[in-house]
């Protein structure tokens, strides 16, 4: 047997340092297997409260929540029906609030004094006022001066308002986290300001203000429900509202509706987090 | 950067101006005549009550409807209230297209043109007609009190001291807080001494949380066929004493709709008082209640 033949046939000694690092890897894998297991476990708990399951151990009798599963399969596509509108919603009101961060993030920068004034306003107007009355607000008052939007259109309006002054708010942290000898540099090689601004300033604040805001559009998702508040918008909880309360099963109704928000809200925050994570490569 | 703000705030400023003198520029000389033109009936109705008005969860909207997005067809709806809009609409001869405002909406009138007619068993009160035009009364209930069937309560004066629920912007809160302004000859009891209110959003809400076992009221008002209805979908609740009052209910109109609504309320008084004589409501009574609420008391 010749020498190389022998090195081959022996296994390749690990150093240290890998042996370290598989071990590191494997009580990670056990670590996050331990998560979902309990998440199932958390899961299955959850549902055996509404399971309307009742028995007695001795004395002690152990009681759920008895649901009425007739209504809930009827009912369930109707309800369901309802989160299209619902992320319709969203999607129109999450590209005008971006729009109206974007627009009063500026403002605030800006250095025209009514400028800044109006965009400081219009934050402090709309977070200083609860979003159901600003949903009522463009349903009701909008039609004295004659413009009447159908209900999905004063709802997008209503929450795009009020999502856009929260996040103004994080664009122009994003604004102001982009150094000052970026635009520095950008003067030096004779960008006039509103170049700077398109080229410069702006692509590198949304990398830092996208992510938030994907964070505001799960939020968002949920706060759609008071846009039915109305009875204009035919959304996930109207349809769960109605349907519940003719029929008199309001809280099987408004379960089924949480199970298709939180679905929802899983589904974008999966999205959300791979969304981040390919923000942060970028920014090597 | 300041040019940039000037032109977008120019260009807010404008739009705003611009939207505000449109809208409002239809040809139509009444509301009977853009109803015509228009080819549908806007009729607004709260579908939160079964069998008045509730939604027909398989209804398929139609593909040629000519009802507006967020108007809902007459195939999605059902009800006793949604049968009598969708007649009208035949007998006008147009389609019936269901606007869903929440019911204080309703009763409050400036709709803004949002939708033509009120079709939601709307009970007729002074009040009221200061802001809405009511049509001659389509069909006639009472309204009464319910408790849990295994409570203690019998009778109106058991009510004395006890807390009361009903749904807001409702006759029967009026009832209870004693400033029901509709004729006096049509009222049967007086609320008792001390009772105390709790609007909730509607009336349905009321015997879903009693059923559910809450303790913050102990009974509630609302019309007698809500309650038979509440029995029949096995909620454990009972009548309690005898009827409170008479709820004539009626068609409503806007009084600030922006177009003349005078001979819509003519047409509409012709079309109810045909249907009371061709037996066309009678027979939609007894189809949605099992009973045949059309004739006034003592009729």
């Amino acid at each position: 047997m010749s020498t190389e033949e022998h090195l081959a046939k022996e296994k390749p000694k690990k150093s240290q340092a890998d042996l370290l690092y598989e071990a590191q890897v494997r009580s990670r894998r056990r670590f996050s297997l331990q998560v979902i297991l309990s998440w199932i476990a958390l899961l299955a708990l959850l549902i055996f409260i509404f399971s309307g399951i009742e028995f007695s151990i001795g004395s002690f009798t152990v009681r759920t929540i008895d649901l009425d599963s007739d209504f809930i399969k009827e009912n369930l596509a109707f309800i369901a029906g309802g989160a299209g509108q619902t992320i319709l919603i969203c999607v129109m009101s999450i590209i005008l609030a971006t729009f109206l961060a974007l627009m009063a993030a500026l403002g605030r920068l800006s250095k025209f004094a009514p400028i800044v004034a109006l965009s400081s306003f219009y934050v402090s107007l709309i977070r200083g006022t609860p979003l159901y009355l600003q949903v009522f607000f463009f349903f009701l008052a909008l039609p004295q001066l004659g413009i009447i939007l159908p209900g999905l259109w004063a709802g997008v309006i209503a929450l795009g308002l009020n999502y856009g002054a929260y996040m103004s708010e994080i664009f122009r942290a994003g604004l102001s986290s982009v150094g000052k000898g970026q635009r520095e540099a950008a003067f030096a090689l004779g960008m006039t300001s509103g170049q700077m601004m398109l080229r410069i300033v702006i692509p590198q604040a949304l990398r830092f203000a996208i992510p938030p805001t994907g964070n505001e559009f799960i939020a968002m998702l949920k706060d759609s429900a008071l846009v039915s508040a109305t009875g204009f918008v035919h959304e996930l909880m109207w349809r769960a509202t109605k349907v519940g309360r003719a029929q008199f099963n309001n809280l099987e109704a408004l379960i089924i509706a949480a199970v298709f928000y939180w679905i929802m809200t899983l589904i974008f925050s999966s999205l959300q987090s791979r969304l981040e994570a390919y923000m942060s490569r970028g920014e090597r | 950067m300041k040019k940039l703000f000037t032109i977008v705030s120019l260009i807010v400023i404008t739009a705003l101006a611009l939207s505000a003198c449109g809208g409002g520029g239809t040809q139509a000389e009444d509301l009977l005549a853009q109803i015509m033109e228009r080819g549908t009936l806007i009729v607004s109705t709260d579908p939160n009550y079964e069998p008045q008005s509730f939604l027909n969860t398989e209804g398929v909207r139609p593909a040629d409807t000519k009802c507006a997005s967020d108007q809902l067809t007459a195939t999605e709806m059902q009800g006793f209230d949604v049968s009598v809009a969708v007649e009208i609409g035949n007998r006008l001869g147009v389609e019936t297209c269901f606007a869903t405002p929440s019911w204080d909406l309703i009763t409050a009138g400036s709709w803004a043109d949002k939708w033509d007619i009120s079709v939601g068993s709307m009970t007729i009160k002074p009040s009221r007609q200061e802001v809405l035009y009511f049509t001659t009364p389509y069909y006639y209930y009472v309204a009464i009190a319910a408790a849990l069937a295994d409570s203690d309560l019998d009778s109106i004066d058991d009510l004395s001291g006890q807390a009361v629920c009903m749904g807001a912007a409702t006759t029967y809160e009026d009832w209870a807080n004693g400033v029901l302004d509709i004729p006096a000859e049509d009222i049967y009891y007086q609320p008792p001494a001390n009772m105390t209110t709790v609007p909730l959003e509607t009336d349905q809400e009321c015997a879903q949380a009693l059923a559910a076992g809450r303790t913050d009221f102990v009974a509630y008002v609302t019309a007698e066929p809500v309650v038979d209805s509440n029995i029949a979908n096995g909620l454990p609740v009972k009548k309690i004493g005898e009827p409170l009052y008479l709820e004539k209910l009626a068609i409503a109109i806007d009084k600030s709709a922006s177009l003349p609504t005078a001979t819509l309320l003519e047409k509409l008084n012709e079309i109810v008082q045909a249907m009371h004589d061709d037996g066309t409501l009678s027979t939609l009574s007894l189809e949605w209640y099992g009973l045949d609420l059309t004739k006034a008391p003592g009729e």
